[in-house]
């Protein structure tokens, strides 16, 4: 519930911040549904290799490398900063401040994306996971980050509470980490890489903390922010909530070289990263008991519905990371489908689920108007649970399938590829539903926007009638 | 909390910690690796590739081979690896210390390349693969081209429509060249006797 006082504030806030934020979830939304029909094409490609093959842009390590990019810093990074700069600015009690820079560095930040893309398309990629793009587009990216962030670190500063609320440390955890790590991994790997090895340990503490320190503490702080909002109850033991914090920080942000194991470097480097990523349970742990009143079911509140959904990805996420680290079940699932179904677990049914319900929380508060179809934010969640279990099931099972056969050395590749083909058509189904879903959500979004102009649009009502 | 820098140092310090530990630390193992030097056969391994082959692996990279290739043996009894021929060794890091770009790779749809030039051995047969592809790896048409068949066919021909054959473009003889010559030393020393089991002492004895 919202006070009096801080109503009058936050509509100050809604009207000033509403034309960056707007497109800043525009361009998340094109991306979202670019890095769909990519994801699409590649799982297509999986089953049935020769689809698409005469298409030197679209390789299967295209599609696949340019899907990965247009997901992370298309979908999730324009969501990113729009969801946490809205709860900073709502949290520090002042309206934002340093739009101009948002804008401006929102519209390089998707232009050096869309340059990146294309450049990937045409056969100039670096290879490197989550860095796929031109050694030259980074930097440009990075500088368009220092723009968006402004408002970020101008809120935080400004705050007119010197006490915080654990949305606010996520948030500023993710607005101050993500251009540490991309600038360091940009000089580690590209512009002066490591030498052998070195790259693949910098390589795999990169895209791991990408989602441990800047996209799970964005979506973290968001569900803090919902959960009580949304629930109408206070965070259950709210004392443990700096510990699971920092436990994420000091913790997680080692968690990425367990990938290596088995590999060309000493033991020690995949240890430390099986024994983080058990340590950190006691992370999940907190984040489950505070946000447990989170987890009951929409219960009627679809948004919430959205909310439940996500957190509960990502602590089953964070449980199947954890099993999957041992040496036993590793060695089955390296290199199979098994972690890409692990990944999309924790980012299409975790992040982008808590992403989805900050969306449909915020997008009526700055804009001033209800979304005008409560029955297609219910087919977007239903289409978007559907897509995700069958996504995460399908790509599970058949990594599981893969890794035992490839533990036969009998079982040829041929062999293979047609076992895991029932499965990986089952992907392919649930990529199509969550693309179909994600259209949902972005002709919603449009009319929403459209109703602020032309009310005709929408069924308009106040916000104040029917909010929170 | 309350304090604002307390925060902001920590979060840092977590990032701080974790590079410097990862990073850093096994840089400061591995940075230093040196080629081994083989005095019998008066070289030094791992070799340098052939600029040809240097070549060949921006291709490898440009058209993005790591979505499904691995480069890295991992060792007996930890996966199949050695049982699958790819290697009669696991990979050590000094394996990747000239490689400007190391791909390990991520997954294995298809087999691990680290001795792909072991078996096989001409590039014919690259040719015909990346032609034809199989059930399991797509095609890659646009790396061939046709032109006028000479009255002597050309040996590298993956195929003839009628008077033209169908030839490797440049691209696709660099790439052929990279793979032929991926092929792992037979061993180093200092990591054959740190990675080798020593046998079980006898009852009794001392040394």
């Amino acid at each position: 519930m919202i006070s009096a006082t801080s109503n009058v504030a936050a509509s100050e806030t809604d009207t000033t911040a509403r034309g960056p934020l707007v497109l800043l979830l525009v361009s998340a939304l094109g991306w979202l549904l670019v890095s769909g029909v990519l994801a699409l094409i590649a799982t297509i490609q999986l089953h049935t290799p020769a689809f698409m093959a005469a298409c030197p842009w679209l390789t299967y390590g295209h599609t696949q490398a340019v899907q990965e990019t247009a997901a992370v810093y298309g979908w999730a990074a324009n969501a990113a900063f729009a969801v946490s700069l809205w709860i900073l600015g709502r949290l520090g009690g002042a309206p934002l401040r340093g739009l101009g820079l948002l804008t401006v560095g929102t519209v390089f930040w998707n232009l050096g994306v869309a340059i990146g893309i294309v450049c990937i398309m045409l056969g100039e990629t670096t290879a490197v996971p989550f860095l796929q793009m031109p050694g030259y587009i980074h930097p440009l990216l990075l500088v368009a980050y220092g723009a968006i962030a402004v408002p970020g670190v101008l809120a935080w500063t400004g705050r007119r509470q010197r006490a915080t609320f654990a949305s606010q440390w996520y948030a500023v955890a993710a607005i101050f980490l993500f251009p540490w790590l991309y600038s360091a991994a940009q000089v580690m790997l590209l512009a002066a890489p490591l030498r052998g090895v070195g790259q693949a340990v910098v390589a795999a503490w990169f895209a791991q903390n990408l989602m441990s320190l800047w996209l799970v503490p964005t979506s973290l702080a968001a569900a803090y922010y919902l959960v009580p909002k949304l629930s109408g109850r206070v965070i259950a033991n709210y004392d443990f909530a700096p510990h699971g914090f920092w436990a994420l920080l000091f913790f997680g942000a080692w968690t990425g070289t367990r990938h290596l194991i088995g590999g060309p470097l000493p033991a020690w480097i995949p240890t430390v990263g099986i024994v983080t990523t058990l340590v950190l349970l006691f992370h999940y742990v907190i984040v489950a008991l505070n946000l447990r009143a989170g987890l009951g079911g929409g219960r009627g509140n679809v948004v919430l519905g959205f909310v439940s959904f996500g957190l509960a990805a990502y602590l089953l996420g964070g449980l199947l990371d954890a099993v999957f680290s041992f040496r036993v079940f590793a060695e089955v699932v390296q290199f199979t489908f098994f972690p890409v179904a692990q990944y999309r677990l924790a980012f299409t049914g975790g992040y982008s689920f808590l992403v989805f319900g900050a969306i449909y929380y915020l997008a009526p508060r700055i804009t001033g108007i209800v979304w005008p179809s409560p029955g297609l934010i219910r087919a977007h969640f239903g289409l978007a649970v559907l897509g995700t279990v069958i996504t995460v099931v399908s790509l599970a099972t058949a990594g599981w399938v893969q890794g035992k056969a490839l533990g036969d050395p009998a079982t040829t590749f041929t062999a293979i590829a047609a076992a895991t083909r029932p499965w990986l058509l089952g992907a392919t189904a649930g990529e199509a539903i969550l693309l179909f879903g994600n259209i949902v959500l972005t002709v919603h979004f449009v009319r929403l926007q459209a109703a602020t102009v032309c009310p005709a649009w929408g069924s308009i009502s106040t916000l104040e009638a029917s909010a929170s | 909390m309350k304090n604002g820098p307390l925060l902001f140092i920590g979060i840092f310090a977590a990032l701080g910690l974790s590079w410097a530990g990862l990073a850093l630390g096994s840089n400061a193992q591995l940075g230093g690796l040196a080629p081994y030097y083989d005095q019998l056969e008066n070289r030094a391994f791992p070799e340098r590739a052939p600029g040809i082959a240097s070549r060949g692996k921006l291709v490898y990279q440009d058209l993005g081979c790591a979505a499904c290739h691995t480069q890295a043996v991992r060792r007996a009894g930890f996966g199949s690896d050695q049982d699958r021929k790819w290697g009669d060794r696991q990979s050590y890091a000094r394996d990747y210390i000239h490689q400007e770009r190391v791909q390990l790779g991520l997954s294995r749809v298809g087999p691990d390349l680290t001795n792909v030039g072991a078996r096989i051995k001409s590039a014919a047969d690259i040719y015909k693969l990346l032609y034809q592809g199989t059930s399991a790896m797509p095609a890659f048409p646009f790396l061939f081209e046709e032109r006028l068949a000479m009255a002597e066919p050309s040996p590298k021909a993956v195929g003839r429509v009628g008077d033209r054959e169908i030839v490797p473009t440049p691209r696709a003889e660099v790439l052929a060249a990279y793979l032929l010559s991926l092929n792992s030393p037979s061993d180093y020393p200092v990591e054959k006797a740190d990675n080798t089991i020593a046998p079980a002492k006898k009852e009794g004895e001392h040394k």
